[in-house]
């Protein structure tokens, strides 16, 4: 059950920071990082660079990427930006453009 | 063990910024808002906003329909509905709002305009429907 929830019709502009795990369905434009797990929903935008162990994403991120852990990229995600994790998937139909850095 | 669950539970879904979380900027939009943690930006929201016991909201301005405050809330208030201060809020600003209602214990320091009209016998300016009657509102 996620702590943080930014809901479909709403729009965060600004940093967010939190010890738990964020799924965003609306808009975040800035910074956003969490000590768990975010999750970008489908139909969700997101302008800002990401830091957190790991990261699902089904909608819309353009933004560096940090994550300690894990990064999936959902069918019908879209992805700008350079990610940097340990594990990485992209499945077919996800959209991305960026650099991969798995840290080998 | 990053649990991410996409739940769609459709449409408007309740947003609510956890007990851990910070978030500093603005936030706005269509959806009611449970804010747990600390928020510190201007709050501009067309649904209700539950400022949670324990949350911090540093602001300047705070608009929603419904407002419910159990936590530290500073900042100048509007609501479209009704606001509530449960006995934990601590509220420093200038709330305004169609009705407040305070809880004991709750601390308030500012300016509380609730809209209402008086009747005309009291003085208040009577709808001009001419007959001196109350209007009836609401």
């Amino acid at each position: 059950m996620a702590s943080t929830v930014i809901g479909a019709g709403i729009t965060v502009e600004g940093e967010i920071a939190t010890d738990e795990d964020v799924i965003v369905g609306g808009v975040v434009k800035g910074k956003l990082s969490a000590k768990e797990g975010v999750t970008i929903e489908h139909g969700a935008s997101v302008e800002a660079d990401v830091a957190s162990a790991s990261l699902v994403v089904a909608g819309s991120l353009i933004g560096n990427v940090s994550a300690s852990e894990r990064v999936d990229l959902q069918a019908g995600a879209r992805l700008v930006g350079n990610v940097k994790a340990a594990r990485v998937t992209i499945a077919d139909g996800a959209q991305f453009k960026g650099n991969v850095d798995m840290d080998i | 063990m990053a649990q991410a669950r996409t739940s769609t539970r459709g449409g408007d879904r309740e947003a609510r910024i956890g007990r851990t979380a910070r978030v500093r900027g603005r936030v706005h939009g269509e959806g009611d808002l449970v804010i747990e943690g600390a928020v510190e930006g201007d709050l501009a929201i067309r649904g209700d906003l539950t400022v949670a016991e324990g949350a911090e909201v540093t602001s300047s301005t705070v608009e929603a329909h419904e407002v419910r405050i159990a936590g530290a809330l500073t900042g100048d208030v509007a609501a479209s509905g009704s606001v509530r201060l449960s006995g934990a809020a601590r509220v420093r600003g200038n709330v305004r709002a169609a009705a407040v209602a305070i809880d004991d214990g709750a601390r308030f320091s500012g300016r509380l305009e609730v809209e209402f009209e008086l009747p005309p016998e009291l003085g208040g300016a009577s709808r001009s429907e001419g007959r001196g009657r109350p209007a009836a509102r609401r």
